[in-house]
């Protein structure tokens, strides 16, 4: 009877057991919550630029360890190879050449990631990526989704992300990334440097603190396009700013810029508003829509 | 036996004394996330169908320029007469935006698909025209002193939990300058005042009756303004899951040029033509004369 009794009593006390452990563990379901977001790193916090290595470029290249435009050594097919150098002569013509930017339309991918000040805000669902540039901000979504049916491109394309914990600490410390879906035309430098007219790049991106400097953000890109014979890969690297940031800079293309295109050309427009050649010889725009002559 | 239960009931006690310890460990991080509300989603501006005039403007439930009725003092009144004339004669008139300028603040807040990602030291609004996003600072800072000037302004917001029931419901802020400018209301030019000095004040907070109504009740305080003008600007959360979330560059479709201080448009083929009947051509005395 006495060993009867004392299952019985042990059994209860198991029973309360398992019963207080369920009702904390409800309790805690915002608890069971939080765990699951303290999965996600919260060491991203801050203000990234790009790391600048000025003895080698300042122009924002996509390689920022070679120079810009040829010096990029871009695996361009020779169709892309004719539109790069083409862009390069028309710029040193007084022309725009292959840069969309420089009349303020979007960088785009990959180029959007070049220039301004980052931040990254990670919720379990989406990794917001602010941009300070011209161009806006991107999303990439982990939250499970596959690619939607019907998406309607941009130039920052539609990405999906996957959180990594690869050392197994119990923190994700890699976000996978792949971007689709684009508009253009898009370059990836102020040269020209294109890719290709059919918008159908793929970008692949992996993003990770470096384990040496915890101020540094690798987004390792590889860009899978058919202006390029292979696909190339570029360790592009971030810093954190050291200071407080007190206030995150607003930046608008449309302040100071002087380019204009009427027609096929571009001109640009003085401080006073007055219309001047970009080119030796430039012909004035056409005027065949005015009735009166111009001055 | 007595001591094998008092064994198991010192075990037990052991294991829920743990487990309180878990939970009392993870509990202040859980909690003080559980602080903050589900704004999650996108929220699109409602316009009253009582409206005829679908051109956004700062209180969507009166058509806009003139139809706001906004206090403006004489003299912004005159600078939105001379916006409408200018614009009737083919002109922008006083609306930055048509050139690609920033919208700022107030406008921005009419622009769609919005997204509020809270955070507890800041809440950021993902705007879906040509103004980025907001960051509304709530980490208990001060303004700055030594601000650059921006068409956003700087915000600074504070979480109140109203009802509480220990989930902050209000979030309040206040939109500060030095602001850039020129900034307009709407696309009429309604003007805010040129010195930029505006300040906003704002509660953002869902409705009580529709978990899907977000109101953000925006008071501006502008020497434009003979008084403080306060509106209900409200918005609705898309019920898909999984919006398209637009992505809009104002210089992809614009097609306005100003050359000097004249207005003109580019056609489709990208000629430069005029917006207003016997329109002088722009002045071209820097090209060399035809041969």
């Amino acid at each position: 009877m006495d060993r009867i009794a004392t299952g019985v009593v042990a059994l209860a006390r198991l029973s309360a057991l398992i019963a207080t452990l369920m009702a904390t563990l409800m309790l805690s379901a915002g608890g069971a919550r939080a765990a699951d977001e303290a999965k996600y790193p919260a060491t991203w916090k801050g203000q990234w630029t790009r790391v600048v290595h000025r003895e080698v470029e300042v122009q924002g290249a996509f390689d920022q360890t070679k120079p810009w435009g040829l010096g990029q050594q871009a695996p361009l097919t020779e169709e892309y190879q004719k539109v790069h150098r083409q862009s390069m002569e028309d710029q040193k013509n007084g022309g725009l050449g292959n840069y969309p930017t420089a009349r303020c339309l979007p960088s785009g991918m990959p180029r959007i990631m070049t220039f301004g000040y980052h931040e990254y805000v990670i919720t379990p669902e989406t990794t917001y990526i602010l941009l300070s540039g011209s161009d806006h901000l991107r999303r990439v979504f982990t939250d499970g989704r596959d690619w939607p049916k019907n998406p309607k491109p941009t130039y920052g394309g539609y990405s999906i992300g996957k959180w990594i914990d690869e050392d197994g600490d119990g923190t994700y410390d890699v976000l996978e990334a792949e971007t689709r879906y684009f508009k253009g035309p898009r370059a990836f430098d102020a040269s020209g440097l294109p890719l290709a007219f059919d918008n159908q790049s793929i970008f692949k991106e992996r993003f990770f603190i470096d384990r040496n400097d915890r101020n540094i953000l690798h987004v390792l890109t590889t860009v899978t396009d058919h202006a390029l014979t292979r696909p190339w890969t570029s360790d592009r690297q971030y810093r954190r700013t050291a200071e407080k940031v007190e206030q995150w800079p607003e930046t608008w293309c449309q302040e100071g810029n002087a380019n204009i295109v009427i027609g096929k050309e571009n001109y640009f427009l003085r401080a006073d508003g007055l219309l001047m050649p970009a080119k030796k010889n430039q012909a004035p725009p056409d005027l065949r829509y005015f009735t009166q002559a111009p001055k | 036996m007595v001591g094998q239960g008092s064994r198991h009931a010192a075990i037990i006690a052991l294991v829920i004394a743990l487990v309180a310890a878990l939970a009392t460990w993870t509990a202040p991080a859980a909690a003080a996330d559980a602080k903050y509300p589900n704004w999650k989603g996108q929220w699109n501006p409602v316009l009253p169908a009582a409206v005829a005039d679908k051109r956004m403007s700062f209180d969507p439930g009166k058509p806009a320029g003139p139809g706001q009725q906004a206090p403006l003092t004489q003299e912004y009144q005159k600078v939105l007469n001379d916006s409408l004339a200018d614009q009737g004669n083919g002109g922008f008139g006083n609306d930055p935006t048509a050139l690609c300028y920033a919208g700022g603040m107030p406008r921005m807040m009419t622009y769609e698909a919005q997204e509020y990602v809270i955070t507890p030291e800041t809440t950021y609004i993902l705007l879906g025209g040509d103004d980025h996003l907001r960051r509304i600072i709530t980490d208990g800072r001060d303004f700055p002193k030594n601000l650059n000037a921006t068409y956003q302004g700087y915000s600074i917001g504070r979480w109140i939990d109203e009802d509480g029931d220990g989930t902050y419901d209000v979030l309040e802020v206040e939109t500060r300058g030095p602001f850039k400018g020129p900034r307009a209301y709407d696309s009429t030019g309604l003007p805010l005042h040129l010195d930029n000095d505006s300040t906003f004040k704002e509660r953002f907070f869902i409705d009580k009756t529709d978990p899907n109504l977000l109101h953000d009740v925006i008071t501006v305080f502008d020497r434009a303004l003979t008084r403080p003008w306060t509106v209900d600007k409200t918005f609705r959360r898309n019920a898909d899951p999984q919006p398209d979330w637009p992505e809009r560059y104002c210089h992809v479709t614009n097609n306005r040029i100003m050359l000097g201080n004249e207005a003109y448009l580019l056609s489709a083929d990208g000629l430069l033509m005029p917006t207003r009947k016997d329109q002088p051509p722009p002045d071209l005395q820097f090209f060399a004369p035809a041969r």
